[in-house]
């Protein structure tokens, strides 16, 4: 059935809106390498191989325009980060933009974080609507008058003008990974934040960017003793203490900063025992998590692996409570998927804002929704044929054998370079935004 | 068969995307470099237990005939420890009488101990013990401690079975047959492979080679196959760690070159631990 499946109460997913160029050439810099909303969801903010952030803001609903449903526009644009050198190693940086995290609204502007390989960004973005005008020292020009011909005072006067959206750098949080950094998150206290690379985790105060403290560090003093990785990490969305790291062997580690100063040694430890009748090649690859993160509630979370998405309840350590398939007509093709670099792919995960539903990517630029509830699933497509303004999406099936249904499509016609990476729920709203390679598509449910 | 085929084809691949990452835009990645040399690994392991099965039963058949027609000449024999020189022996024929496990490594522990350059008295307490019998299970077909150093002598695929099968971690017992292995070095040096070169060799097998160059053979940590840079050498853990103050520019320079003229040796070339030293 074409409607309904897909979120708690049966949500129609439609089209709403596709931003990004259409031309099938797709410049590396512009392919999306991040997408997240701010907690209040009106803003929206996407990173991208060039280093940029772009900004869109959701238009205010108004009696007039019924039909432009808060439509998500342009707000500010901004080179967050450049690519350097590191002289000493002979190593790029690349500028590409591995997350964006958005800091809790306390006055008029924004604050996001924003980092790449090696270096963590606080920018403020604010509005200017006024100017100050009738200044004494200088003109309307700027330039200075001279202080002897003044024989009057007047008090500038703020006139308005055309909205400017400022983004300045109000901290630059550096050198203080050596490896790449996968992951950052802003905690519950909103004073303080953490970020991950491959072997370290470190906590930072905001207002502070010479020093940080190491609060993971799983290198081993013997590098060739070397057997996993981490490869992500999140704080605890009430706790400010408690935060979560996984790691490349499919490990999950919670860790209470309240315990040590350094958090080697784990409060839990969640591992589901592999199936060894799946054993391959690759089944250390296909463990390895790419992405986790918390339920709303705090009570869960949820993890990305190759193959699969995992619900966890934090009071029980020795296996998932939930596990979704997202494509595992791949599991016999994964030979191929390691020649050409797929199977390195690193996919991320959502829940909605009642945690009642997930949403990952897949390839072909499908990507699929769990409903906990019902245990429904669904697959739909971001493409430009689907893009009608308010256009329904059709549920799309993949083939896995035997006769090919129509409409259905097989395996090896997927186009795995059509990677749905990064994807986001909007906190409050059935609104999503998906970013295939250089575009973004915000698809909404669909008022009845 | 087939396990065989798809593993070396996996090994191959995986050391090519291993050669690609010091080339890419950004740096290593340990994260994927760490999962590449996973398969590696295990790649490797299929192939190796497939292929030793298939050799060491042929071996075995022969060695086990010849000791029991050289029995009564065992003590007459030098041991080959103390012959440290290659003989210009024949290897077609064996002559040793050691017992039929040891014969199976013997062109192995040569090239072991040549290079290794240890001076080991373990074979003359080996031949000493005339009766007692060798498990084949101590010879412990794990993971070879020096496989790369001893292929790019004896490229050749019998001697490379015998390297496999190579007691770990240096404690080679010394090969009776010197000279078995001398001629496949010879051998081997004439067709080609030593154009392979090994810039160094180590004493130790566990030690890292502070080195710049990575086309070296590396022994590996038989205890931890896994990891990458045990099994590529330091040319690869410089890259890493900000501890290490090497530049690596002046690698990159020579090897990109050298890089590919060792790439097109290992299309060539069916061996993998030659392929294993060439990619790097």
């Amino acid at each position: 059935a074409m409607a309904g499946v897909g979120g708690g109460n049966d949500f129609q997913w439609c089209f709403s809106q596709v931003k990004g160029a259409i031309d099938e050439d797709v410049a590396e810099a512009d392919i999306i390498s991040t997408v997240e909303f701010n907690y209040s969801g009106e803003l929206l903010a996407t990173g991208d191989k060039g280093g940029r952030v772009v900004i869109f803001q959701r238009e205010q609903e108004s009696k007039n325009r019924p039909l432009s449903r808060g439509e998500y526009n342009v707000y500010s644009t901004f080179q967050s980060h450049e690519p350097e050198f590191d002289y000493l190693k002979s190593l790029e940086i690349e500028e590409k933009i591995n997350k964006i995290r958005w800091l809790p609204q306390q006055n008029a502007a924004h604050f996001l974080l924003s980092t790449n390989d090696k270096t963590i960004k606080l920018w403020k973005i604010s509005e200017r609507d006024k100017r100050a005008e009738g200044y004494n020292l200088k003109d309307e020009d700027g330039r200075l008058r001279d202080p002897f011909r003044i024989t009057t005072l007047r008090v500038p006067v703020l006139m308005p003008m055309d909205l400017m959206v400022e983004a300045s750098p109000r901290r630059i949080f550096a050198n203080a990974h050596t490896y790449h950094i996968n992951s950052i998150s802003v905690n519950s206290d909103h004073e303080t934040y953490l970020s991950a690379d491959d072997l370290r985790i470190n906590l930072w105060h905001l207002e502070i960017t010479d020093r940080s403290f190491n609060i993971v560090d799983i290198k081993p003093a013997n590098m060739e003793e070397l057997t996993e990785v981490i490869t992500a990490a999140e704080c605890h969305p009430h706790q400010c203490n408690v935060f979560v790291y996984s790691s490349s062997k499919g490990t999950i580690r919670l860790c209470d900063m309240r315990a040590a100063a350094l958090c080697d040694r784990h409060s839990k430890f969640f591992e589901e025992p592999e199936d060894p009748s799946s054993r391959s090649f690759f089944s250390e690859i296909i463990s390895s998590i790419s992405d986790v993160k918390f339920s709303h509630s705090g009570r869960y979370m949820m993890t990305r692996d190759y193959l699969s998405v995992k619900v966890w309840d934090l009071n029980m350590e020795n296996r998932p409570v939930e596990t979704y398939q997202v494509h595992e007509y791949l599991r016999s093709k994964l030979c191929s998927l390691y020649e050409n670099d797929c199977i390195f792919d690193k996919f991320e995960c959502c829940w909605n804002g009642s945690d009642s539903a997930i949403m990952t990517g897949s390839y072909n630029n499908f990507f699929r929704m769990f409903d906990r509830n019902t245990r429904r699933d669904i697959t739909l497509e971001a493409s430009r044929e689907n893009s009608k303004p308010r256009a329904m999406l059709k549920p799309r099936k993949v083939c896995t054998g035997g006769k090919r249904k129509k409409d259905e499509i097989s395996v090896d016609s997927l186009d795995f370079n059509k990677k749905i990476l990064h994807t986001a729920w909007h906190p409050k709203e059935n609104v999503i935004a998906v970013a295939a390679t250089n575009n973004l598509y915000i698809f909404q449910d669909k008022i009845n | 068969m087939e396990y065989k085929v798809e593993a070396h084809r996996i090994m191959s691949i995986s050391l090519g995307k291993i050669y690609n990452s010091r080339v890419q835009r950004g740096g290593i990645k340990l994260h994927k470099n760490l999962l590449v040399s996973l398969v590696l690994r295990s790649a490797r392991q299929v192939y190796l237990s497939d292929y030793y099965a298939g050799v060491c039963l042929n071996a075995q058949h022969i060695e086990a005939k010849e000791w029991e027609l050289m029995d009564a000449d065992r003590e007459k024999l030098i041991p080959a420890s103390e012959a440290a020189q290659p003989s210009s022996a024949d290897c077609g024929v064996s002559e040793a009488a050691q017992p039929g496990q040891t014969r199976t490594t013997g062109g192995a522990q040569l090239c072991l101990k040549r290079h290794v350059g240890a001076e080991d008295g373990r074979a003359s307490r080996l031949q000493e013990k005339d009766g007692d019998s060798l498990d084949p299970s101590d010879v412990a077909v794990t993971s070879p401690v020096s496989p790369a150093i001893s292929e790019t002598q004896c490229g050749s695929s019998d001697c490379e079975t015998d390297a496999d099968a190579a007691v770990t971690e240096g404690d080679s017992r010394q090969p009776p047959k010197d000279h078995a292995c001398s001629h496949r070095k010879r051998s081997a040096e004439e067709t080609g492979v030593s154009e392979t070169p090994v810039k160094r060799t180590k004493v130790t097998p566990n030690a890292i080679v502070a080195n710049n160059e990575i086309e070296e053979g590396e022994e590996m940590d038989t205890s931890n196959v896994s990891n990458l840079i045990t099994i590529f050498g330091s040319g690869f853990s410089g890259l890493l760690s900000k501890d290490s103050a090497k530049s690596e520019s002046e690698t990159d320079d020579s090897d990109s070159g050298s890089g590919q003229i060792c790439c097109e040796q290992m299309l060539k070339n069916l061996n993998p631990w030659t392929t294993a030293i060439v990619a790097f």
